[in-house]
Protein backbone atom coordinates (compact mmCIF):
# COMPACT_ATOMS: atom_id res chain seq x y z
CA UNK A 1 0.00 0.00 0.00
CA UNK A 2 1.69 3.23 -1.13
CA UNK A 3 0.47 5.95 1.16
CA UNK A 4 3.39 7.70 2.79
CA UNK A 5 4.83 11.02 1.72
CA UNK A 6 8.42 10.82 2.95
CA UNK A 7 10.68 13.80 3.49
CA UNK A 8 14.43 13.20 3.96
CA UNK A 9 16.46 16.12 5.26
CA UNK A 10 20.22 16.01 4.70
CA UNK A 11 19.69 13.85 1.62
CA UNK A 12 22.88 15.11 -0.03
CA UNK A 13 25.09 13.42 2.57
CA UNK A 14 26.23 9.82 2.23
CA UNK A 15 23.83 8.57 4.92
CA UNK A 16 20.87 10.59 3.66
CA UNK A 17 21.36 9.22 0.15
CA UNK A 18 21.60 5.63 1.38
CA UNK A 19 18.40 6.08 3.38
CA UNK A 20 16.69 7.49 0.27
CA UNK A 21 17.80 4.46 -1.77
CA UNK A 22 16.37 2.08 0.83
CA UNK A 23 13.09 3.97 1.21
CA UNK A 24 12.63 3.99 -2.59
CA UNK A 25 12.37 0.19 -2.39
CA UNK A 26 9.63 0.23 0.27
CA UNK A 27 6.10 -0.38 -0.93
CA UNK A 28 4.66 2.08 1.59
CA UNK A 29 6.57 5.03 0.12
CA UNK A 30 4.30 6.89 -2.32
CA UNK A 31 6.53 9.94 -2.71
CA UNK A 32 10.13 10.42 -1.56
CA UNK A 33 11.47 13.96 -1.47
CA UNK A 34 14.77 15.19 -0.07
CA UNK A 35 16.41 18.49 0.73
CA UNK A 36 20.01 19.49 1.45
CA UNK A 37 22.51 22.19 0.55
CA UNK A 38 24.54 19.75 -1.58
CA UNK A 39 23.15 17.25 -4.11
CA UNK A 40 23.30 13.45 -3.61
CA UNK A 41 26.27 11.68 -5.16
CA UNK A 42 24.48 8.42 -5.95
CA UNK A 43 21.78 7.51 -8.42
CA UNK A 44 18.25 7.80 -7.07
CA UNK A 45 15.43 6.19 -9.02
CA UNK A 46 12.25 7.64 -7.57
CA UNK A 47 13.37 10.18 -5.00
CA UNK A 48 13.20 13.84 -5.91
CA UNK A 49 15.93 16.17 -4.64
CA UNK A 50 15.56 19.89 -3.90
CA UNK A 51 18.68 21.93 -3.26
CA UNK A 52 17.80 24.19 -0.33
CA UNK A 53 20.33 25.51 2.18
CA UNK A 54 18.94 25.21 5.74
CA UNK A 55 20.10 28.79 6.31
CA UNK A 56 17.41 29.86 3.84
CA UNK A 57 14.84 29.13 6.52
CA UNK A 58 11.78 30.62 4.85
CA UNK A 59 12.31 28.75 1.60
CA UNK A 60 12.85 25.48 3.46
CA UNK A 61 9.74 25.98 5.62
CA UNK A 62 7.57 26.91 2.62
CA UNK A 63 8.74 23.86 0.70
CA UNK A 64 8.19 21.44 3.59
CA UNK A 65 4.75 22.84 4.43
CA UNK A 66 3.73 22.62 0.77
CA UNK A 67 4.88 19.00 0.54
CA UNK A 68 3.05 18.12 3.80
CA UNK A 69 5.05 14.96 4.64
CA UNK A 70 3.55 12.10 6.63
CA UNK A 71 7.01 10.74 7.54
CA UNK A 72 10.15 12.79 8.19
CA UNK A 73 13.59 11.13 8.22
CA UNK A 74 15.74 13.88 9.69
CA UNK A 75 19.38 13.59 8.64
CA UNK A 76 19.83 17.36 8.59
CA UNK A 77 22.04 17.02 11.65
CA UNK A 78 25.53 18.12 10.69
CA UNK A 79 28.62 16.95 12.55
CA UNK A 80 31.20 19.66 13.27
CA UNK A 81 34.46 19.29 11.31
CA UNK A 82 32.80 16.73 9.07
CA UNK A 83 31.71 18.69 6.02
CA UNK A 84 31.83 22.22 7.46
CA UNK A 85 33.19 24.29 10.31
CA UNK A 86 31.87 23.60 13.83
CA UNK A 87 29.91 26.87 14.07
CA UNK A 88 28.35 26.46 10.65
CA UNK A 89 27.39 22.84 11.41
CA UNK A 90 25.61 23.75 14.63
CA UNK A 91 23.83 26.70 13.00
CA UNK A 92 22.63 24.61 10.03
CA UNK A 93 21.51 21.78 12.33
CA UNK A 94 19.41 24.09 14.47
CA UNK A 95 17.87 25.99 11.55
CA UNK A 96 17.11 22.83 9.60
CA UNK A 97 15.49 21.12 12.60
CA UNK A 98 13.30 24.05 13.64
CA UNK A 99 12.18 24.95 10.12
CA UNK A 100 11.51 21.36 9.03
CA UNK A 101 9.69 20.18 12.14
CA UNK A 102 7.47 23.21 12.56
CA UNK A 103 6.57 23.27 8.84
CA UNK A 104 5.96 19.51 8.77
CA UNK A 105 3.56 19.85 11.71
CA UNK A 106 1.75 22.71 9.96
CA UNK A 107 1.40 20.55 6.84
CA UNK A 108 -1.21 18.50 8.69
CA UNK A 109 -0.24 14.97 7.55
CA UNK A 110 2.65 14.29 9.93
CA UNK A 111 2.41 10.79 11.44
CA UNK A 112 6.00 9.79 12.24
CA UNK A 113 9.45 11.34 12.73
CA UNK A 114 12.82 9.62 12.98
CA UNK A 115 15.89 11.67 13.83
CA UNK A 116 19.62 11.16 13.69
CA UNK A 117 21.27 11.71 17.06
CA UNK A 118 24.44 10.30 18.60
CA UNK A 119 26.05 8.79 21.67
CA UNK A 120 27.65 12.22 22.14
CA UNK A 121 24.49 13.26 24.04
CA UNK A 122 25.58 11.13 27.01
CA UNK A 123 28.81 13.07 27.50
CA UNK A 124 32.10 11.47 28.57
CA UNK A 125 31.99 7.96 29.98
CA UNK A 126 31.97 8.16 33.76
CA UNK A 127 31.35 6.02 36.79
CA UNK A 128 27.70 7.09 36.43
CA UNK A 129 27.51 4.86 33.35
CA UNK A 130 30.41 3.82 31.18
CA UNK A 131 28.10 1.92 28.80
CA UNK A 132 24.93 4.05 28.93
CA UNK A 133 21.58 2.65 27.88
CA UNK A 134 18.64 4.76 26.75
CA UNK A 135 17.45 5.27 30.36
CA UNK A 136 20.60 7.20 31.33
CA UNK A 137 20.05 10.96 31.51
CA UNK A 138 22.01 12.78 28.75
CA UNK A 139 24.72 15.16 30.01
CA UNK A 140 26.59 16.40 26.93
CA UNK A 141 29.81 18.35 27.46
CA UNK A 142 30.71 19.24 23.86
CA UNK A 143 29.07 21.61 21.34
CA UNK A 144 28.08 18.67 19.09
CA UNK A 145 26.58 16.76 22.03
CA UNK A 146 24.59 19.82 23.09
CA UNK A 147 23.47 20.37 19.49
CA UNK A 148 22.18 16.77 19.34
CA UNK A 149 20.33 17.17 22.63
CA UNK A 150 18.77 20.39 21.30
CA UNK A 151 17.53 18.48 18.23
CA UNK A 152 16.10 15.75 20.47
CA UNK A 153 14.32 18.39 22.58
CA UNK A 154 12.82 20.07 19.51
CA UNK A 155 11.41 16.85 18.09
CA UNK A 156 10.20 15.79 21.55
CA UNK A 157 7.99 18.89 21.33
CA UNK A 158 6.23 17.31 18.35
CA UNK A 159 5.34 14.32 20.48
CA UNK A 160 4.07 16.53 23.30
CA UNK A 161 2.06 19.04 21.26
CA UNK A 162 0.91 16.94 18.31
CA UNK A 163 1.08 13.36 19.63
CA UNK A 164 3.43 12.34 16.80
CA UNK A 165 5.61 9.30 17.62
CA UNK A 166 9.29 10.22 17.44
CA UNK A 167 12.31 7.92 17.30
CA UNK A 168 15.75 9.35 18.07
CA UNK A 169 18.54 7.11 16.86
CA UNK A 170 21.66 7.71 18.96
CA UNK A 171 24.34 6.48 16.59
CA UNK A 172 27.86 5.51 17.60
CA UNK A 173 30.30 7.56 15.47
CA UNK A 174 29.57 6.58 11.86
CA UNK A 175 32.81 5.76 10.09
CA UNK A 176 33.36 4.47 6.58
CA UNK A 177 35.63 5.07 3.62
CA UNK A 178 33.06 7.24 1.81
CA UNK A 179 31.61 9.02 4.83
CA UNK A 180 33.12 12.38 5.77
CA UNK A 181 33.89 11.76 9.43
CA UNK A 182 36.39 13.62 11.64
CA UNK A 183 37.23 10.42 13.54
CA UNK A 184 37.87 8.46 10.36
CA UNK A 185 39.96 11.27 8.89
CA UNK A 186 42.02 11.52 12.08
CA UNK A 187 42.68 7.78 12.32
CA UNK A 188 43.91 7.69 8.72
CA UNK A 189 46.64 10.26 9.36
CA UNK A 190 50.19 8.83 9.37
CA UNK A 191 50.69 10.03 12.98
CA UNK A 192 47.68 9.81 15.29
CA UNK A 193 47.38 11.59 18.67
CA UNK A 194 46.39 9.13 21.43
CA UNK A 195 45.88 9.61 25.19
CA UNK A 196 49.19 9.16 27.00
CA UNK A 197 47.82 7.66 30.23
CA UNK A 198 44.60 5.99 29.15
CA UNK A 199 43.21 3.74 26.44
CA UNK A 200 39.42 3.94 26.72
CA UNK A 201 37.12 1.89 24.47
CA UNK A 202 34.97 3.41 21.76
CA UNK A 203 32.42 1.83 19.43
CA UNK A 204 31.74 2.69 15.79
CA UNK A 205 28.87 2.15 13.39
CA UNK A 206 28.98 1.12 9.74
CA UNK A 207 27.16 3.57 7.38
CA UNK A 208 25.00 0.76 5.92
CA UNK A 209 23.83 -0.15 9.44
CA UNK A 210 23.04 3.50 10.22
CA UNK A 211 20.84 3.74 7.13
CA UNK A 212 19.25 0.32 7.76
CA UNK A 213 18.38 1.31 11.35
CA UNK A 214 16.62 4.48 10.23
CA UNK A 215 14.47 2.68 7.67
CA UNK A 216 13.74 -0.14 10.14
CA UNK A 217 12.53 2.47 12.65
CA UNK A 218 10.08 3.81 10.04
CA UNK A 219 8.99 0.26 9.13
CA UNK A 220 8.20 -0.52 12.78
CA UNK A 221 7.15 2.99 13.90
CA UNK A 222 9.32 2.70 17.01
CA UNK A 223 8.65 5.51 19.49
CA UNK A 224 11.52 6.61 21.78
CA UNK A 225 15.32 6.79 21.84
CA UNK A 226 17.52 3.92 20.68
CA UNK A 227 21.29 3.48 20.81
CA UNK A 228 22.60 2.04 17.54
CA UNK A 229 26.10 0.72 18.13
CA UNK A 230 28.42 -1.64 16.26
CA UNK A 231 29.20 -4.73 18.40
CA UNK A 232 32.45 -4.73 20.34
CA UNK A 233 34.83 -1.82 20.70
CA UNK A 234 38.34 -0.66 19.95
CA UNK A 235 40.76 1.65 21.74
CA UNK A 236 42.87 4.51 20.37
CA UNK A 237 46.17 2.64 20.82
CA UNK A 238 44.70 -0.49 19.27
CA UNK A 239 43.35 1.48 16.30
CA UNK A 240 46.78 2.92 15.65
CA UNK A 241 48.32 -0.56 15.59
CA UNK A 242 45.48 -1.90 13.45
CA UNK A 243 46.06 0.81 10.87
CA UNK A 244 49.87 0.63 11.00
CA UNK A 245 50.02 4.28 12.09
CA UNK A 246 52.45 5.98 14.47
CA UNK A 247 50.99 6.88 17.91
CA UNK A 248 51.66 10.33 19.35
CA UNK A 249 50.96 10.26 23.12
CA UNK A 250 49.22 13.46 24.25
CA UNK A 251 48.14 14.56 27.73
CA UNK A 252 46.23 17.44 29.35
CA UNK A 253 46.47 20.86 27.68
CA UNK A 254 48.63 19.44 24.89
CA UNK A 255 45.41 18.19 23.26
CA UNK A 256 44.69 21.76 22.13
CA UNK A 257 48.14 21.98 20.54
CA UNK A 258 47.70 18.56 18.93
CA UNK A 259 44.29 19.61 17.56
CA UNK A 260 45.80 22.66 15.85
CA UNK A 261 48.72 20.69 14.39
CA UNK A 262 46.42 17.96 13.13
CA UNK A 263 44.12 20.55 11.57
CA UNK A 264 47.09 21.83 9.56
CA UNK A 265 47.66 18.24 8.42
CA UNK A 266 44.14 18.20 6.97
CA UNK A 267 42.01 16.58 9.69
CA UNK A 268 40.22 19.12 11.88
CA UNK A 269 39.48 17.72 15.36
CA UNK A 270 36.30 18.93 17.03
CA UNK A 271 35.94 18.76 20.85
CA UNK A 272 33.67 15.70 20.65
CA UNK A 273 36.43 13.79 18.85
CA UNK A 274 38.95 14.70 21.56
CA UNK A 275 36.37 13.61 24.15
CA UNK A 276 36.02 10.27 22.36
CA UNK A 277 39.77 9.66 22.31
CA UNK A 278 40.30 10.73 25.95
CA UNK A 279 37.22 9.26 27.64
CA UNK A 280 35.87 6.66 25.21
CA UNK A 281 32.41 6.43 23.64
CA UNK A 282 30.27 3.32 23.85
CA UNK A 283 26.64 2.54 24.57
CA UNK A 284 24.33 -0.39 25.18
CA UNK A 285 22.75 -1.11 21.81
CA UNK A 286 20.79 -4.27 22.58
CA UNK A 287 17.40 -2.49 22.73
CA UNK A 288 17.78 -1.35 19.10
CA UNK A 289 18.89 -4.84 18.06
CA UNK A 290 15.66 -6.28 19.49
CA UNK A 291 13.28 -3.46 18.52
CA UNK A 292 14.54 -3.00 14.95
CA UNK A 293 15.74 -6.59 14.33
CA UNK A 294 19.29 -5.43 13.55
CA UNK A 295 20.79 -8.92 13.67
CA UNK A 296 23.82 -8.39 11.44
CA UNK A 297 25.46 -5.18 12.62
CA UNK A 298 29.06 -4.83 11.47
CA UNK A 299 31.47 -5.10 14.45
CA UNK A 300 33.46 -2.01 15.40
CA UNK A 301 36.84 -3.52 14.56
CA UNK A 302 35.59 -4.59 11.11
CA UNK A 303 34.47 -1.00 10.50
CA UNK A 304 37.99 0.14 11.43
CA UNK A 305 39.68 -2.42 9.18
CA UNK A 306 37.49 -1.37 6.26
CA UNK A 307 38.52 2.22 6.89
CA UNK A 308 42.21 1.35 6.84
CA UNK A 309 41.91 -0.94 3.81
CA UNK A 310 40.56 1.90 1.70
CA UNK A 311 43.34 3.07 -0.61
CA UNK A 312 45.10 6.35 0.15
CA UNK A 313 44.62 9.22 -2.26
CA UNK A 314 47.91 9.47 -4.13
CA UNK A 315 48.45 12.61 -6.22
CA UNK A 316 49.77 11.67 -9.69
CA UNK A 317 52.09 14.28 -11.18
CA UNK A 318 50.76 15.32 -14.61
CA UNK A 319 51.67 18.11 -16.97
CA UNK A 320 49.15 20.39 -18.71
CA UNK A 321 49.97 18.72 -22.03
CA UNK A 322 49.13 15.26 -20.66
CA UNK A 323 45.83 16.48 -19.29
CA UNK A 324 44.96 18.14 -22.58
CA UNK B 1 28.74 -6.00 4.08
CA UNK B 2 29.81 -9.57 4.96
CA UNK B 3 31.18 -10.12 8.44
CA UNK B 4 33.58 -13.04 8.70
CA UNK B 5 33.16 -15.93 11.13
CA UNK B 6 36.49 -14.93 12.70
CA UNK B 7 35.06 -11.49 13.47
CA UNK B 8 32.02 -13.05 15.15
CA UNK B 9 34.23 -15.41 17.17
CA UNK B 10 36.40 -12.55 18.37
CA UNK B 11 33.29 -10.86 19.81
CA UNK B 12 32.69 -13.64 22.34
CA UNK B 13 34.45 -12.36 25.44
CA UNK B 14 32.47 -14.61 27.81
CA UNK B 15 33.28 -18.19 26.86
CA UNK B 16 36.84 -19.49 26.89
CA UNK B 17 37.35 -20.92 23.41
CA UNK B 18 40.12 -23.02 21.98
CA UNK B 19 43.61 -21.90 22.96
CA UNK B 20 45.71 -19.77 20.66
CA UNK B 21 49.50 -20.41 20.49
CA UNK B 22 51.52 -17.74 22.27
CA UNK B 23 53.31 -16.68 19.07
CA UNK B 24 50.05 -16.14 17.20
CA UNK B 25 48.61 -14.32 20.19
CA UNK B 26 51.56 -11.92 20.33
CA UNK B 27 51.38 -11.31 16.56
CA UNK B 28 47.70 -10.42 16.88
CA UNK B 29 48.53 -8.21 19.85
CA UNK B 30 51.10 -6.16 17.96
CA UNK B 31 48.82 -5.98 14.94
CA UNK B 32 45.93 -4.67 17.02
CA UNK B 33 43.79 -7.72 16.18
CA UNK B 34 42.37 -8.61 19.59
CA UNK B 35 38.86 -8.22 21.02
CA UNK B 36 37.80 -5.43 23.35
CA UNK B 37 34.26 -5.10 24.61
CA UNK B 38 32.31 -1.94 25.32
CA UNK B 39 33.43 -1.96 28.98
CA UNK B 40 37.10 -2.06 27.98
CA UNK B 41 37.50 -5.77 28.83
CA UNK B 42 40.48 -7.39 27.12
CA UNK B 43 40.04 -11.20 27.31
CA UNK B 44 43.40 -11.86 25.62
CA UNK B 45 45.27 -10.09 28.44
CA UNK B 46 43.23 -12.01 31.02
CA UNK B 47 44.05 -15.31 29.31
CA UNK B 48 47.74 -14.34 29.31
CA UNK B 49 47.96 -13.46 33.03
CA UNK B 50 45.62 -16.16 34.38
CA UNK B 51 48.30 -18.91 34.46
CA UNK B 52 50.44 -16.64 36.67
CA UNK B 53 47.57 -16.14 39.14
CA UNK B 54 46.66 -19.83 39.02
CA UNK B 55 50.25 -20.74 39.92
CA UNK B 56 50.39 -18.19 42.76
CA UNK B 57 46.95 -18.75 44.32
CA UNK B 58 45.67 -22.21 45.21
CA UNK B 59 41.88 -22.51 45.11
CA UNK B 60 39.52 -25.32 46.22
CA UNK B 61 36.03 -25.19 44.73
CA UNK B 62 32.75 -26.69 45.99
CA UNK B 63 29.32 -26.58 44.38
CA UNK B 64 30.60 -25.74 40.90
CA UNK B 65 27.47 -27.32 39.39
CA UNK B 66 25.49 -24.24 40.53
CA UNK B 67 27.39 -21.89 38.18
CA UNK B 68 25.57 -21.49 34.81
CA UNK B 69 27.77 -22.46 31.87
CA UNK B 70 26.01 -19.99 29.54
CA UNK B 71 23.86 -16.89 29.77
CA UNK B 72 23.65 -13.99 32.18
CA UNK B 73 23.96 -14.67 35.91
CA UNK B 74 25.04 -12.84 39.05
CA UNK B 75 27.46 -14.27 41.61
CA UNK B 76 27.09 -12.54 44.98
CA UNK B 77 30.14 -13.08 47.16
CA UNK B 78 31.40 -11.98 50.56
CA UNK B 79 34.53 -9.85 50.71
CA UNK B 80 37.33 -9.30 53.20
CA UNK B 81 39.91 -6.82 52.01
CA UNK B 82 38.73 -7.32 48.44
CA UNK B 83 42.18 -7.45 46.85
CA UNK B 84 42.70 -11.16 46.19
CA UNK B 85 39.04 -12.25 46.12
CA UNK B 86 38.37 -11.16 42.50
CA UNK B 87 41.28 -13.27 41.25
CA UNK B 88 40.18 -16.24 43.41
CA UNK B 89 36.63 -16.04 42.07
CA UNK B 90 37.87 -15.67 38.50
CA UNK B 91 40.04 -18.80 38.83
CA UNK B 92 37.15 -20.78 40.36
CA UNK B 93 34.70 -19.77 37.62
CA UNK B 94 37.17 -20.63 34.85
CA UNK B 95 37.67 -24.03 36.41
CA UNK B 96 34.00 -25.01 36.85
CA UNK B 97 32.28 -23.17 33.97
CA UNK B 98 35.02 -22.27 31.42
CA UNK B 99 33.81 -18.67 31.45
CA UNK B 100 35.44 -15.32 32.05
CA UNK B 101 34.14 -13.40 35.05
CA UNK B 102 33.18 -9.72 35.18
CA UNK B 103 33.52 -8.07 38.57
CA UNK B 104 31.62 -5.03 39.80
CA UNK B 105 33.74 -2.27 41.37
CA UNK B 106 36.23 -0.73 38.94
CA UNK B 107 38.09 1.93 40.96
CA UNK B 108 37.54 5.59 40.04
CA UNK B 109 41.28 6.20 39.63
CA UNK B 110 42.32 7.01 36.02
CA UNK B 111 45.17 4.58 35.29
CA UNK B 112 44.22 1.92 37.86
CA UNK B 113 40.56 2.03 36.78
CA UNK B 114 41.57 1.49 33.16
CA UNK B 115 43.75 -1.49 34.12
CA UNK B 116 40.96 -3.01 36.22
CA UNK B 117 38.53 -2.64 33.30
CA UNK B 118 41.04 -4.39 31.04
CA UNK B 119 40.96 -7.32 33.46
CA UNK B 120 37.15 -7.50 33.60
CA UNK B 121 35.98 -4.98 36.18
CA UNK B 122 32.92 -2.83 35.52
CA UNK B 123 31.81 0.24 37.45
CA UNK B 124 29.37 -0.18 40.33
CA UNK B 125 26.51 1.54 38.53
CA UNK B 126 23.09 0.13 37.72
CA UNK B 127 23.21 1.01 33.97
CA UNK B 128 26.55 -0.77 33.55
CA UNK B 129 25.30 -3.76 35.52
CA UNK B 130 22.17 -3.95 33.34
CA UNK B 131 24.17 -3.64 30.13
CA UNK B 132 26.67 -6.29 31.22
CA UNK B 133 23.91 -8.75 32.13
CA UNK B 134 21.97 -8.08 28.93
CA UNK B 135 25.15 -8.94 27.04
CA UNK B 136 24.93 -12.41 28.65
CA UNK B 137 27.91 -12.11 31.01
CA UNK B 138 28.59 -13.73 34.35
CA UNK B 139 28.92 -10.83 36.80
CA UNK B 140 30.32 -11.02 40.35
CA UNK B 141 28.89 -8.55 42.85
CA UNK B 142 30.81 -8.24 46.12
CA UNK B 143 28.92 -7.58 49.34
CA UNK B 144 30.21 -4.80 51.61
CA UNK B 145 33.63 -5.62 53.14
CA UNK B 146 33.76 -7.48 56.44
CA UNK B 147 37.30 -6.82 57.58
CA UNK B 148 37.28 -9.54 60.27
CA UNK B 149 35.57 -11.95 57.84
CA UNK B 150 32.64 -12.63 60.15
CA UNK B 151 29.48 -13.24 58.14
CA UNK B 152 28.34 -11.60 54.92
CA UNK B 153 28.34 -7.84 54.34
CA UNK B 154 25.49 -5.56 53.29
CA UNK B 155 24.28 -5.99 49.69
CA UNK B 156 24.88 -3.00 47.35
CA UNK B 157 21.45 -1.30 47.41
CA UNK B 158 21.80 0.71 44.14
CA UNK B 159 22.51 -2.49 42.19
CA UNK B 160 19.79 -4.70 43.64
CA UNK B 161 17.15 -3.99 41.01
CA UNK B 162 19.61 -4.62 38.19
CA UNK B 163 20.73 -7.85 39.90
CA UNK B 164 17.22 -9.31 39.95
CA UNK B 165 17.07 -9.41 36.14
CA UNK B 166 19.28 -12.54 36.13
CA UNK B 167 19.70 -15.76 38.17
CA UNK B 168 21.58 -15.09 41.44
CA UNK B 169 24.13 -17.55 42.80
CA UNK B 170 25.49 -17.02 46.35
CA UNK B 171 29.21 -17.58 46.86
CA UNK B 172 31.31 -17.86 49.99
CA UNK B 173 35.01 -17.08 49.64
CA UNK B 174 37.28 -17.93 52.56
CA UNK B 175 41.03 -17.37 52.66
CA UNK B 176 43.59 -20.09 53.26
CA UNK B 177 45.13 -18.27 56.21
CA UNK B 178 44.73 -15.21 58.42
CA UNK B 179 44.73 -11.82 56.59
CA UNK B 180 44.46 -13.60 53.27
CA UNK B 181 47.87 -15.27 53.56
CA UNK B 182 48.26 -18.26 51.25
CA UNK B 183 49.07 -20.78 54.01
CA UNK B 184 46.43 -23.16 52.64
CA UNK B 185 44.22 -23.05 49.52
CA UNK B 186 41.44 -20.46 49.31
CA UNK B 187 38.01 -22.01 49.41
CA UNK B 188 35.19 -21.00 47.08
CA UNK B 189 31.78 -22.48 47.79
CA UNK B 190 28.92 -21.88 45.33
CA UNK B 191 25.36 -22.30 46.60
CA UNK B 192 22.06 -23.05 44.83
CA UNK B 193 20.17 -20.22 43.08
CA UNK B 194 18.55 -17.71 45.38
CA UNK B 195 14.79 -17.48 44.83
CA UNK B 196 11.83 -15.84 46.51
CA UNK B 197 8.92 -18.02 47.67
CA UNK B 198 6.26 -16.04 45.78
CA UNK B 199 6.16 -14.57 42.23
CA UNK B 200 7.74 -11.15 41.78
CA UNK B 201 8.31 -8.45 39.18
CA UNK B 202 12.04 -7.94 38.39
CA UNK B 203 11.50 -4.17 38.36
CA UNK B 204 9.86 -4.07 41.79
CA UNK B 205 12.08 -2.28 44.38
CA UNK B 206 10.49 -4.22 47.26
CA UNK B 207 11.25 -7.55 45.58
CA UNK B 208 14.81 -6.31 44.99
CA UNK B 209 15.20 -5.47 48.71
CA UNK B 210 13.86 -8.90 49.67
CA UNK B 211 16.32 -10.48 47.25
CA UNK B 212 19.11 -8.51 48.90
CA UNK B 213 18.27 -9.99 52.29
CA UNK B 214 17.81 -13.48 50.86
CA UNK B 215 21.20 -13.33 49.14
CA UNK B 216 22.93 -12.09 52.28
CA UNK B 217 21.39 -14.94 54.30
CA UNK B 218 22.41 -17.46 51.64
CA UNK B 219 26.04 -16.26 51.67
CA UNK B 220 26.06 -16.31 55.50
CA UNK B 221 24.76 -19.90 55.48
CA UNK B 222 27.48 -20.93 53.05
CA UNK B 223 30.14 -19.31 55.24
CA UNK B 224 28.85 -21.13 58.33
CA UNK B 225 28.80 -24.55 56.70
CA UNK B 226 31.61 -26.80 58.02
CA UNK B 227 34.59 -27.42 55.78
CA UNK B 228 34.44 -30.81 54.11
Amino acid sequence: MTTERVLITGMGGELGTRVAQLIEQRSWAAEVVGVDFVPPRRRLRRAEFHRIDPRDRDRLATFVEGFAPSVVAHFGVYEPASRMSPLSAIERTELCTIATMSAAARGGNLAYVVVRSGLEVYGPLTLRASVPDEDVMPEPRTPYGRSLLEVESIVAGLRLRHGVPVCTLRYAPVVGPHVPSPVGRLLRLPVVPVPAFADPPFSLLHPDDAAEAMVAAIDRRYDGPLNVVGPGAATPWQSVRLGGRVPLPVAGPLWDVAARVVELAGAAIAPHVIEQLRHGRTGAGDRAVDALALRHLVPTQTVLRELFEWADVIPIPTSREQVA
Amino acid sequence: MNVSAADRERLDVDQIGRGVPLGAMLRRRFGGRYPIDAFGFDPQVVDLVTPLFTAAIRVDVEGGEHVPTAGAAVLVANRGFGIVEPAVLGIAVRRVASRRLRIVGAPAVPALGGLARRLGAISASAPDMRACLRAGNLVAVPLAPTWLRRGAGIPPRPLLQAMTTAPIVPVAVTPGGPFGLALAPWRVRFGPLVTLPDPYDPGDPLAAARFGEAVRDAVSDLLEQPIR
